[in-house]
């Protein structure tokens, strides 16, 4: 086949291409973002666009004299607290459930499916109701419990499926020497389970880290989350564009230092989570 | 047997706190809503009444319903659409022997970690026709002058771009997933059997991809219909009504008019739609196969 060579050639140009051009396409935006929280006002709005200018902290500074440091506070607070309480209460939930046999499962699944058909609004119309009542609104403990609805489900099915996988053999030596279910968990299981268990707590973090409309709602001021101080300086067209490109990369650090850490842990998490 | 009892009660304080809490941050508010769905609900007056259906027929006898339920099937349909085929392109292409294939996914999954509040943010940005380097720059450099956030389908067209920048990477993910779990000598057989690409990916591929592929578009599906964060940084539903999809609608109704009751209304029907369209998925590509 006097042709072929040729032909696998420009099919292989033609699928790097593709790769290439589709990855400027997702890493243009996040670029452009980084660059500009280092420019000045000036800069930032010049065209033709600044690509080389001298870097600023310009927007930086400001991130920490204009007093807007605090979303970041909360937002740590809303997904550490959103780690604990997913671990604490689903890994022996999602335990039990793994070493069950028949329906209960089945339900379980239903249940977490149906909390991804649920319209966002349609969680937080009675949540915000709720919390009006309770007199809870713009607190940091309504957006974490918003949050549970959504990051519990997920943390309690992905780990039975991840505990489910696990050879039995391991806890049947413990049980056998006379531990507890309990003692079997803590003794046997959760020691091997650690890249399992990081993996599903930073994605229950990244979650709750990226969520908007629920902490939208509920907060207004002192416990807004930072989504929403980047949708309200994008809403509030002062166009301070360095700024809010800082805001927005700093946005971006925290589940990336995480991610990066783990990568390997949370792809398979993302994969597992989705496909069983 | 006192073990069985014994075993019976362990498994009692494993499962009780936790599906105790689940039960309370899901079930609860899910009948907290059927019940205010049925209720003249307003965040003002304090007064609570029975409105029966009230809510529903108001919602269905209205406009921006109907005008809610095409944008709301447009944008689904082009965001799942363009995302299955890029990550599915994506996920074959990666799926080969390259060079630097690793990088390429690892950079690829980036957008999956960024909040969908900074894609909307960066897009808007990027877009802008006052400042925007494309918007602004690249586009009048090649003679098209536009401003996509006033235009009505330029708008659409920005929100599915940005929509599709942020969750494409997890159509990738699935699919790249699903093509890792076809057994190698397949390839090989066919390969020796002449099968060129596309035969090979009609004939092995796609098929045995199919069950990934269904469970994605459902996930995806589902995730669009309910998306807030991108169309309200960017467009806030606007101009007009030309990107208020169901969600957009149901935040306006519930909290800017603060009629939760006719909120919650919306919200049942779009939980039965879901439903609805999750059945009507699984049970045409059964047949079909």
């Amino acid at each position: 086949m006097p042709g072929a060579p040729s032909r696998r050639r420009w099919a292989l140009a033609l699928v790097y291409g593709f790769l290439l051009t589709y990855l400027g396409f997702v890493l243009f935006p996040l670029v452009w973002l980084l660059l500009s929280s280092f420019k000045t006002r000036a800069d930032a709005l010049a065209l033709p666009p600044q690509i080389i200018f001298t870097p600023t902290f310009e927007a930086y500074e400001k991130l920490f004299t204009a007093g807007i440091l605090m979303p970041f506070g909360n937002s740590m607070f809303v997904g550490f607290t959103n780690i604990a309480t997913a671990l604490v209460l689903g890994v022996p939930a999602a335990y039990a459930l793994a070493r069950m046999q028949g329906g209960a499962k089945q339900h379980l699944s239903f249940w977490v499916l149906s909390t991804r058909m649920a319209p966002a609004f349609g969680v937080i119309v009675p949540i915000y109701a709720l919390m009006r009542t309770l007199g809870l609104l713009d607190t940091r403990f309504s957006v974490t419990l918003a949050h549970l609805s959504f990051n519990l489900p997920f943390a309690i099915w992905l780990l039975m499926r991840y505990f489910e996988d696990l050879p039995v053999e391991l806890e049947e030596a413990a049980l056998v020497d006379g531990a507890s279910r309990w003692g079997a968990l803590r003794h046997a299981v959760l020691p091997v389970s650690a890249p399992m268990l990081v993996a599903v707590a930073i994605l229950v973090f990244v979650a709750s880290w990226n969520e908007f409309i629920l902490a939208f709602i509920l907060t207004s001021a002192e416990a807004r989350t930072v989504p929403v101080l980047v949708a309200s300086l994008a809403g509030t067209m002062a166009f301070d564009w360095p700024l809010m490109s800082a805001v927005s990369a700093g946005a971006m650090v925290p589940a990336f230092l995480l991610v990066f850490v783990v990568q390997r842990h949370i792809t398979r998490g993302l994969t597992l989570g989705a496909i069983q | 047997m006192a073990v069985g009892v014994r075993q019976r009660w362990e498994r009692a304080t494993m499962l009780a706190p936790g599906l105790l809490a689940l039960a309370g941050v899901t079930l609860f508010p899910g009948i907290y809503l059927l019940y205010m769905s049925v209720m003249g609900w307003t965040a003002f007056s304090p007064v609570v009444r029975f409105a029966g259906v009230d809510n529903f027929r108001t919602l269905l006898r209205s406009a921006s319903f109907w005008e809610a339920a095409g944008t709301t099937l447009l944008f689904v349909t082009l965001s799942t659409g363009l995302s299955l085929l890029l990550g599915l392109a994506l996920a074959l292409a990666l799926n080969e022997d390259l060079r630097g294939r690793g990088a390429m996914r690892t950079l690829l999954t980036l957008p999956l970690i960024v909040p969908p509040v900074v894609a909307g943010f960066g897009w808007k940005f990027l877009l802008s026709s006052d400042v925007g380097v494309i918007g602004a720059f690249l586009l009048p450099l090649a003679g098209i002058r536009v401003a996509p956030m006033g235009d009505p389908q330029l708008a659409m067209a920005s929100v599915v771009l940005a929509d599709i920048w942020s969750k494409t990477s997890f159509m990738f993910l699935i699919t790249l997933a699903g093509l890792q779990a076809i057994p190698p000598f397949l390839y090989e057989a066919a390969r020796i059997d002449g099968a060129g690409f596309w035969a090979q990916l009609r004939l092995i591929t796609l098929p045995l991809l199919k069950g990934v592929l269904i469970i994605a578009v459902i996930l995806r599906v589902l995730d669009a219909i309910n998306t807030f964060d991108v169309i309200f940084v960017m467009t806030q539903g606007g101009p007009g009504t030309a990107t208020a999809t169901f969600s957009i609608l149901g935040w306006k109704i519930g909290f800017t008019y603060f009629d939760l009751g006719q909120a919650a209304a919306l919200a049942v029907l779009m939980m039965v739609g879901a439903v609805f369209a999750t059945n009507v998925l699984i049970r045409r590509t059964r047949l079909a196969g």
